[in-house]
């Protein structure tokens, strides 16, 4: 199995420095609170709960402003959670969603347990399975900077897998969901 | 019967309700074919009923206005989504929920949450409102849909067997 040349943090970061003003959907845990110490800003938007669901949010943003590019962060455990929404974002094909898996193949937030990413499961197949053809698989910094660089370009819609460290979370986000919310929803309304 | 569907579609856009999601269901059919039929809706069948309250919360996020239309077993499915996602950070939507488990079910087995989901709602803080005839669907639908946009939580919408005519045993 792959090794991961990456932390979580950094390929965070690697993307904060490609974007602009472009709304980035993080699922909770670890997602979060890297995004968070990468760089708070009004364009992002944290989840706290309903694990699963910010790449099925991605996806129904993506569909109601088709002008702008909606990131999503998702993990692996969460995506498990939610794989049918591959094959809902596959048949509606919103060109504009950038959904970006970090795999640390475990779930870190609750101690560290094993997905089934580490026992054999590829979300790149399952994707591919699901009808997604803009599918990448990554494991360094520069072929996630490369491939996010494309999927803010050229149309989607893009899932980019990327195998990451299991590193600790660097930080804590206040929570306080309904003014993050009412804030991204400001930011992104005047766009 | 008068045509509900017709009038709960009408009352959908009337509301500048724009994005519809559901998981297919024999009762409603003919409103999610009125729904593909008419450019003013984005239609977005999805897998399992939380996956619909998660796009439309983000289609929410995005100025446009949502309703879930499902099967009240789907409730059960939706929970987490509703409580954690939309209740939590304040996004509305309107849920659409043709009733099983009550009136004229034939199936035991929807009996249990259908039975429930009045007092499912009642623990959530979730307002619910039934509508029993054709005549009410206006009225009730601008109630409910002035509700769930100005105080930003989910409304939802239980219709009746008598009101719909029910699934029929095959």
């Amino acid at each position: 199995m792959t090794q991961a040349h990456m932390t979580r943090l950094d390929a965070t970061t690697a993307l904060l420095r490609l974007l602009d003003r472009q709304p980035v959907l993080s699922n909770l845990g670890g997602n979060s609170y890297d995004l968070l110490a990468a760089g708070d800003r009004p364009e992002n938007f944290y989840t706290w709960g309903a694990m699963g669901s910010v790449s099925s949010v991605g996806l129904g943003l993506a569909l109601s402003r088709p002008s702008l590019r909606v990131v999503v962060l998702d993990g692996d455990g969460s995506l498990l959670m939610n794989l049918g929404s591959l094959a809902t974002i596959a048949a509606l094909r919103p060109a504009n969603l950038v959904h970006i898996v970090f795999d640390n193949r475990m779930y870190e937030t609750t101690g560290g347990q094993a997905t089934h990413t580490a026992r054999g499961a590829s979300l790149t197949a399952i994707g591919r399975g699901a009808g997604l053809t803009q599918v990448e698989d990554v494991d360094t910094i520069e072929a996630f900077s490369r491939a996010v660089g494309r999927a803010l370009k050229d149309p989607g819609p893009w899932l980019i897998v990327a195998l990451v460290d299991a590193s600790a979370s660097t930080s804590k986000i206040p929570r306080r969901p309904i003014y993050f919310k009412d804030r991204f929803v400001e930011a992104i309304r005047s766009q | 019967m008068k045509d509900w569907s017709a009038a709960l579609v009408q009352g959908l856009k009337a509301n500048g309700i724009e994005f519809a999601a559901h998981v297919p269901d024999e009762v409603t059919a003919r409103v999610l074919t009125l729904l593909e039929a008419d450019p003013a809706f984005t239609v977005i069948p999805v897998t399992r009923e939380e996956e619909g309250v998660a796009v439309l919360a983000g289609a929410s996020l995005g100025g446009k206005r949502g309703a879930l239309i499902l099967q009240g077993s789907g409730v059960g499915n939706a929970i987490n989504a509703l409580a954690s996602l939309c209740i939590g950070s304040q996004i509305p939507l309107l849920l659409i929920i043709s009733e099983r488990g009550r009136l004229g079910e034939f199936n035991p087995v929807q009996v249990p949450l259908g039975r429930a989901i009045p007092r499912i709602f009642e623990a959530l803080g979730i307002q619910s409102f039934w509508i029993n005839r054709t005549e009410e669907i206006g009225p009730v639908l601008d109630g409910a849909a002035g509700l769930a946009f100005a105080s930003s939580l989910p409304v939802a919408l239980l219709l009746p067997t008598t009101l719909t005519g029910g699934k029929r045993l095959k």
